[in-house]
Order: structure tokens, then sequence, then C-alpha cells
């Protein structure tokens, strides 16, 4: 009896320990962001953006960078500092591998127009329809209009105060015009 | 359409391998599906359920029996009640579902057999399940107010559940004199969307700014002594509306008095539309009286409610915090409103912040859960390991958009609150000076966002 019981508490032990080693349930977790990212990561609700198929420095980055405080945010501050360094980092990995879908949208033909002749000055890091190149750079092709404005309008509001200088310096430079253009051009890109 | 099945199916179990595969018994049988998994209830939890078991496991059958043809999202629905979008972006079918091979069957269920597992409705129709996900939202109870049942609803709406009751309200808001009074019942907690009285109030007197009517009044009778994200609607009552302070008679628009001071209505006249406490008694123009909740009814029929014990599990259902199965029952998983995960559900409560409030957000991730446990058990693989979280934006205000976030884990066995992975939006900037318009503009912007994702999450 005493020996089953052993046994027992041995085979528990020794299944807990897999369960351990296992690492997180990326696929559980990546659930959860479905609700506001949508199925699969990409996002029907025009304010929030795709996250399949980003880069997965980038996606690793700004995550840490929530977490520590040096990006501000109106939510996803609060909902990554809750997760392990690990999670962060399985979480990129994970969206990155999905493939990059571009969104169906309308977008203003004028102000695509426009907006190809100002990103212009853009293309050395985004690339002349704003695929992603490197692992630090987000695709922009074919996300959501909105979602990108809105994150324009961060990168030029000092209230955001975002991290990377060279963006602040970029966005301050743009009209109101100019990111909406800038937005509806990448938006209208649908290369993969 | 198989297509994208396949591929979102290959994006969500990517990670499946990765896990050890124990030696559970396996329930797969040849030839038909593997196994048979119903779904009681097609709100955001039920829906959710039953596609991401079909989107984890495309031999396993699944049913969703649910009596309404069009479901009408509760969230953002204050904003359909006071005219700010239109009821129809709230509304989706069930065809995205039947796409996914998921068997959506229009009745309602009637009677639950756990021995022969078997599940029977109105229309006379029997079905079999191996797992049986129970997500039927909430019920009413119309009792507690003396004067106040059932046949009065369409007099005095709770519009508490989206739909018609949602645009009984809208007319008489849109009726009501400039000068008149609007006011809102809070029953005890926990009841769905906690922030919603409090986000309907705001909205309402938004409603009022923009129509002239601004020497109308928005009263809060509320049961409870405290109340979700109170700080920032206080805030934003203040910028907005002329908040002062709590109690009656105050400048604002909005006036909320708290249960220890006379907030909790248990006496109506219908005829003049007055409320009463123990202390006050408020005549209203427009009444809205939200009654307590419970469990919905199937769930208390089928034996998983909590009858006694501990007052939080009391009418509602006690979950497994590793799978949300019932405690009552291992082949039942109770998601959404209907179950209670955790501790006290009560705002005022200090282990308040250890429950899961009632919002769909949630509820779709307690149904993901469920989901993935039912998968796993069918397959003979071990439980994965649970994330449930919540975000919650309420629209309290023209480009002002508040939210609450929160993050469980399961550890040891029990529903961890997450501290750091939770917590509403910033009350002041870290340096202390005030939070920026863009900020709440923001979050406005998101809460459309999340609407679209949700409804497309749960129902496409």
């Amino acid at each position: 009896m005493q020996d089953s019981t052993s046994i027992f508490s041995i085979v528990v032990s020794l299944l807990m320990a897999c369960t351990a080693y296992a690492g997180p349930n990326i696929t559980g977790l990546a659930n959860t962001c479905n609700n506001c990212h949508g199925t699969g990561g990409v996002s029907v609700g025009e304010s929030m953006p795709s996250i399949a198929g980003l880069p997965e420095g980038y996606l690793k980055n700004i995550m840490l960078e929530w977490k520590a405080g040096k990006r501000p945010s109106a939510s996803m501050t609060r909902l990554i500092s809750g997760l392990t360094d690990e999670e962060i980092a399985a979480l990129a990995m994970h969206y990155s591998k999905l493939p990059w879908t571009p969104v169906k949208q309308k977008t203003d033909p004028k102000l695509v127009k426009l907006g190809k002749k100002v990103t212009e000055k853009c293309a050395g890091c985004h690339g002349d329809t704003g695929k992603s190149e490197d692992a630090d750079t987000p695709s922009l092709h074919g996300q959501w209009s909105q979602y990108l404005q809105l994150e324009a309008l961060k990168y030029r509001d000092d209230a955001f105060n975002m991290p990377n200088k060279q963006m602040v310096k970029a966005a301050k430079k743009l009209s109101d015009e100019e990111i909406k253009a800038v937005a509806e051009f990448y938006a209208s890109q649908k290369n993969k | 359409m198989s297509q994208i099945n396949r591929r979102e199916f290959l994006k969500l179990t990517a990670a499946a391998g990765s896990f050890p595969v124990l030696g559970f018994p396996s329930l797969a049988r040849a030839g038909a599906a593997k196994a048979r998994v119903v779904v009681v209830g097609g709100g955001y939890a039920g829906a959710t359920a039953a596609k991401y078991v079909k989107l984890a496991d495309a031999n396993i059958d699944v049913t969703l029996i649910e009596p309404n043809k069009i479901y009408t999202s509760c969230p953002l629905s204050n904003e359909a009640m006071v005219g700010h979008r239109d009821i129809k972006t709230l509304q989706v079918g069930y065809e995205g579902l039947k796409k996914r091979g998921i068997n959506v069957v229009h009745d309602l269920v009637t009677g639950v057999d756990r021995t022969k597992k078997t599940v029977t409705t109105k229309g006379s129709k029997t079905f079999t399940y191996d797992a049986l996900v129970m997500s039927p939202g909430i019920d009413f109870q119309f009792t507690g107010i003396d004067g106040y049942n059932e046949s009065l609803i369409n007099e005095i709406p709770h519009a508490w559940k989206a739909g018609e009751q949602t645009l009984l309200l809208k007319k008489q808001l849109e009726a009501m004199p400039d000068g008149g009074r609007f006011v809102i019942v809070v029953p005890k907690g926990p009841f769905r969307c906690p922030p919603g009285p409090y986000e309907r109030a705001s909205l309402v007197a938004n409603y009022f700014r923009h129509h002239g009517k601004t020497k109308s009044k928005v009263i809060i009778m509320d049961a409870n002594d405290s109340h979700s994200k109170k700080g920032l609607f206080n805030q934003a009552w203040a910028k907005m509306y002329g908040w002062e302070k709590e109690g009656l008679g105050t400048n604002g628009m909005i006036e909320w008095v708290k249960g220890a001071e006379g907030g909790g209505v248990n006496k109506l006249d219908p005829k003049t539309k007055t409320v009463s406490s123990d202390f006050v008694d408020v005549k209203a123009d427009v009444l809205n009286i939200i009654p307590p909740h419970k469990a919905g009814r199937i769930a208390a029929d089928t034996g998983l409610t909590g009858a006694d014990g501990n007052n939080f599990e009391k009418g509602w259902c006690k979950v497994e915090p590793m799978t949300m199965a019932s405690a009552a029952d291992p082949d039942i998983y109770v998601v959404g409103d209907s179950c209670v995960a955790g501790e006290m559900p009560l705002y005022g409560n200090p282990n308040a912040a250890f429950d899961m409030p009632k919002s769909a957000h949630i509820a779709m991730t307690q149904a993901k859960v469920a989901a993935a446990a039912i998968v796993a058990k069918i397959n003979g693989q071990p439980v994965p390991q649970p994330y449930y979280a919540n975000t919650c934006y309420s629209v309290v205000g023209d480009d002002y958009g508040i939210s609450v976030a929160h993050l469980y884990r399961v550890e040891g066995g029990t529903f961890k609150y997450i501290k750091e992975g939770s917590g509403v939006s910033m009350m002041t900037m870290p340096d202390k000076s005030p939070v920026p318009a863009s900020y709440r503009k923001l979050e406005a912007e998101y809460a459309v966002g999340w609407l679209r994702n949700v409804m497309a999450d749960a129902f496409s």
C-alpha cells in the first residue's frame, strides 16, 4: 500500500516536472491576445493592429519596452507587465511565424497618392511599400489605416514620449493630412 | 472556407507539438467523429467554445444550441441606447460558425441528463455528449424589490440583455423632457459588466449635453458601496458632467447613492415610477431597474449552481481552475457569466480583485481554456496550462475611453490574480500631471476595434 502510494507520488512529480519543462502554453496565451488582435493574430478591428507575421525582434522589443515602462501606451503596458520574459519571447516567436496577412480595407486614392510621395523619406527603413526587411522594423503594408494613423499620432505627440527618436523626429514633420496619407498609402499595399 | 479553417487550425496548434503526450486513455473511436461536444447557449462564451474546439480538432462533432438566430452584443450596447451607434453594428448571426462545420441548432435546452449524458430541447430533440459546455449566461431574479416583477419590464426596462430592451430604454430616454430624472437601479453584485451601470450613466449624461437637456439628472441608486473603475469614472464625470461628490442633491448631472447611504432599493411604486430604500424615495421620469442576477436557469436545473455555503457561490456555478469544468460534474464545463471563478466577487470587498469579472472578454478566454481542456482530454493529452485575461473598455464621453485589464494564472490548483498584469487606465501620468486627452481618445478608439475583434473571434 505504502509502495503504491510512493510510486504514485513519484509518477505525479514526474508528470509535474514534465509539464514544467514544457515551457509556457503559448497557444493558450496567444488565444487571449486573439480577443483583441483577431483569430490567429489577424485583426478585423480598424484601431487594432494585425500582429501575425510581424518580425520576432520587433514584437519582443516592444513587449519588453512596455513591461519596462519605456514605451508609453494606453492599454498594453498593463496587459504585458504580468508576463514573464520567457512568455514574451515565446509569444513574439509564435506570432512572427504566422503568415503576414494584409487586411482588406477601403483607402482613398488621393491620399494614397500623396502618401506615396510623403513616404519616400521613410523608405530607408520601411522599404518602398512598408514591407519589413529586418527583424526590428514592423511590417506596415496592408496594416489597418486607422491603427497606423493612431500610432503615428503617438509618435508626434509629446504626451506619449515614444522611445524611437528617429520616428518621433519624422512624425513631427508631418501635418495631420500627411499622417493620414502615410497611413492610407501603407494600408493600400497588398504585397505579402 | 475549409482552407481558411485549415490554415487557422495550423496557426493555432503550431505550438502544440511541444507538449508531452501522456498516457491518458483516449476516447477516440474508429469511423465517425471521435467525440461529441454540445454547447448550451450561443453568447460570446458559447460561440467561442464551439469555434475553438472545432479549430483545434476538426474531427470532434460540435453542436451549439441557442434559441435566438441573431445575437446582440451587450458590450457597447450603452452606445446604441444613447444613439451613438446603430444596434445593427452589435448584431451577428451564426452563419460563421455553421461554415466552420459546427452544427447550430436554434432551440431551447430544457433538460440535461448527467447520467445518460444527454441534452433535450423544447423542440423534443435529444443530443448525446462526451463533453458539455454550459454557457447560458445570466437570468434575473425578480425578487427583493416590493412592487417589482417581470411583467413590468416593458415599462421599466432593464436593458441588461441587449436587443429589444436596449431600444425600449432608448425610446424612453429620447421622450424624456429636459429637467427629468433618469434613474438607474443597480443590484448587489455580482452582476454582468461591472462598469456597465456607470458607463450607462456617463453616456446618458452625455446625451443630455448633446440634446439641450442639461437640466436633467442621472441618478444611480446602487446597492453596493463601491464600483468598478470608480476613480476613473468620478474623474471623467467631474471633467464632463459637473460631478461634485457622492450622494443625492448635488449640482452635477450624475448623482450616485451608495448602498450604505440608502442606494439599495427595496420598494417600487410602478405608477409613479418611484423607488425607495430604507432612507430615501426617488421619483423617476425614466426608470431603469437592473434586477439581481443568477446563473442561467438551465445551469441551476442541471444541478451546477451552489445552493448553500459561501454566499458568492449561491446561484452561480463553481468551476475547476485548470479546465473550467464544473466542480459538480467533470464532463460539464461552465464558461461565461454563469460561472464564478475565484473568491468573493463583490466590489468593496478586500478580495474583490481575485474574482473574474463577468465580461465578454473574460468569458471568451474561459471558453478557450475549456475548449483546449476538452480537446486535450479527448485526444489523451495533458491539460494545457490555462491563461485567463480580461480587457474591458468603457466609453464615457466623446473621445473618452477608460479600461480595466486583468490577468489570472492557475497556481497550485487555484486561480491566481496577477497584479502586475492587471489594473485600470492611468488616473495621472507617472509624474502626477493630468492624463492627456489623447490617451483617453485612444482608448475610445480601441473600444471599437476591440468590439469588432471579439465579435469576429467568437462568431466568425
